[in-house]
């Protein structure tokens, strides 16, 4: 509970001020605050021999200087998550620096353990000039300002993180050969050629059907329109085909970036309004304001989230509603798409991610690639898919959750990776 | 005067439809079928709209773009630009810019296969803008 309530009291001033600004006030109050000499925080190196200055407060640039504070017998104890006062170092058998200690005019020290969501990452110390003992009130206090210290260090760290990888991702892009370079080419022309005399006949065709060239009679009009409806049929082919392969060359790297959650789902949800509102069903939104980062390819989670959708509403009439919600859970972030409409008989259900299926195959609309993509977008960002219907719940629907770890890096090779492990 | 229309693009079956369109609605229809030739025309007919296309021969839509952003070519860098795109998808504009990675400053983009509903729709909000 303290955790969570001081976790959101940071998020929105670290989103204001950014990380070191906060770490700065956090130090400079608690040594105001307690009329203290100063006060540090220590954060622990990765194989948790060392701890190093990360911010500091009152004290001088050569004590912060003297560098990297080995992890002794106390120190190991703080970071077991035990708080210690030294009220005299000058006499403690426990502190190894004494010297340094007075030439800085530090006579007591406090250590605190800064504990986060991840574990212990470090340690608060607090210095003073006087000879003094803390009070178990101000260590409890002391201990919740370190706790909120550590939970900014870890957001911190995660951020860092997803930037290294995708720095590293990058260049594995530059390195990407010529010839995926010509493919990409090649696939873009195929798709540019086979989709441009396809979109100039539709063109017309519309033209046409729009009484631009004068009356049409019905059957005319109903052959045209039908005309329409199979040179739709074919452009969506050819783009999921193409997309498909774009996907199995991994060949989205140019796509890829860090990418919010949260602005993702927000633009799929504007083109969900579209559809929805064409064909008189409710949406219902659900999305929190704070969901964390990936890196990944943005416009291949928008069409994740728009082949739901599209699908969402093909099976659902007029009047009933479709839901987008999404949730971070532990460390994935979980999406679901779920319509009112009249749902996949249960023999089907274990097909439905498999290339070219449909659900009514007599129906000349999708290209029954819509889902097996989906699957391919989640699976190369770690993730998992699956569907049920009925939805949860309910007697009727049909619901399709993904979710993706949180700070996922998306897999170019992952279908690469995929083929090595076929038979 | 009606208001002049340049379409370009090297899909002739595209410049026709949308010729008889929009001349349907009253407007005056010019044409070109790569960049070069439309940069002529954008000279000698003055448009007061560009339809433009970008994958075409020569010189794209995006040189045609670019080259109306020099000093040069400032007396038609104000004329409103329709970019055609063949980027099928619902949020064409931005599945675009992110595949792509650049940002045109044109007013408008229409997808193909050309809707004529959307495209009328369009144009008039364009010319009613130029007319205030």
């Amino acid at each position: 509970m303290r955790k969570q309530l001081l976790y959101e009291i940071s998020k929105p001033v670290i989103a204001a001020v950014g990380v070191q600004n906060v770490l700065r006030a956090i130090v400079e109050s608690i040594t105001r605050g307690t009329g203290s000499k100063g006060c540090s925080l220590l954060v622990l190196d990765r194989e948790g021999g060392k701890l190093y200055h990360r911010v500091s407060y009152g004290i001088s640039d050569d004590f912060v200087e003297k560098g990297a504070v080995e992890v002794d017998e106390t120190l190991r104890e703080v970071l077991g998550g035990k708080s210690i006062s030294i009220p005299d170092v000058s006499v403690d058998p426990r502190v190894r620096h004494g010297k340094e200690m007075a030439r800085e005019g530090v006579a007591s020290i406090l250590s605190i353990p800064m504990r986060s969501y991840g574990g212990i990452r470090g340690v608060m110390r607090v210095y003073s000039s006087e000879r003094r003992d803390f009070t178990k009130d101000e260590i409890d206090f002391l201990d919740s300002i370190a706790e909120l210290s550590g939970l900014v260090l870890e957001k911190e760290e995660e951020h860092d993180r997803v930037a290294l990888e995708a720095e590293r991702a990058r260049e594995e892009l530059h390195r990407m050969s010529d010839e995926r370079e010509r493919f990409l080419y090649f696939m873009r022309m195929v798709a540019h050629d086979l989709k441009a005399p396809l979109a100039a006949v539709q063109s017309y065709l519309k033209v046409m059907l729009r009484g631009s060239t004068g009356p049409l009679t019905e059957k005319q009009e109903a052959w045209l329109d039908r005309s329409v409806k199979r040179i739709d049929q074919m452009l969506e082919l050819i783009s999921d085909i193409v997309d498909m392969s774009k996907l199995e060359a991994g060949m989205i790297a140019p796509e890829l970036s860090t990418v919010s959650w949260t602005g993702v789902l927000e633009n799929c949800v504007e083109v969900a309004r579209g559809l929805t509102d064409a064909k008189g069903i409710e949406l219902a939104v659900d999305i929190p304001p704070d969901l964390p980062e990936i890196f990944g390819s943005e416009v291949r989670l928008c069409q994740l989230l728009n082949n739901l959708v599209s699908n969402a509403v093909r099976y659902t009439p007029p009047g009933k509603r479709i839901s987008i919600v999404a949730r971070q859970e532990d460390d994935e972030v979980v999406v679901y798409v779920e319509d009112e409409g009249c749902g996949i008989r249960p023999e089907l259900l274990p097909k439905v991610f498999d290339d070219f299926f449909k659900g009514d195959p007599e129906s000349g609309e999708g290209t029954g690639l819509g889902l097996s993509i989906c699957k391919r977008i989640v699976e190369m960002h770690h993730g998992d898919i699956r569907i049920e219907s009925p939805a949860p719940g309910k007697a009727e629907g049909t619901r399709v959750t993904f979710s993706i770890p949180k700070g996922a890096i998306c897999d170019l090779t992952y279908w690469e990776k995929q083929k090595e492990e076929e038979p | 005067m009606p208001p002049k229309i340049l379409v370009i693009d090297d899909d002739p079956d595209i410049v026709d439809a949308l010729s008889v369109l929009l001349e349907g609605e009253g407007y005056e229809v010019v044409s070109a079928r790569d960049g070069e030739e439309g940069l002529a025309r954008i000279r000698e007919e003055s448009p007061d709209l560009i339809i433009l296309d970008l994958l075409m021969p020569k010189l794209d839509g995006y040189g045609v773009c670019r080259t109306l952003t020099d000093p040069r070519w400032s007396k038609w860098r104000e004329t409103p630009i329709i970019v055609l795109t063949s980027v099928r998808e619902e949020a064409s504009q931005r599945r675009y810019e992110l595949e792509t990675g650049m940002r045109m400053d044109v007013d408008d983009y229409i997808e193909k296969p050309l809707d004529p509903d959307v495209v009328v729709d369009r144009v008039r909000k364009i010319m009613a803008r130029r007319g205030d």
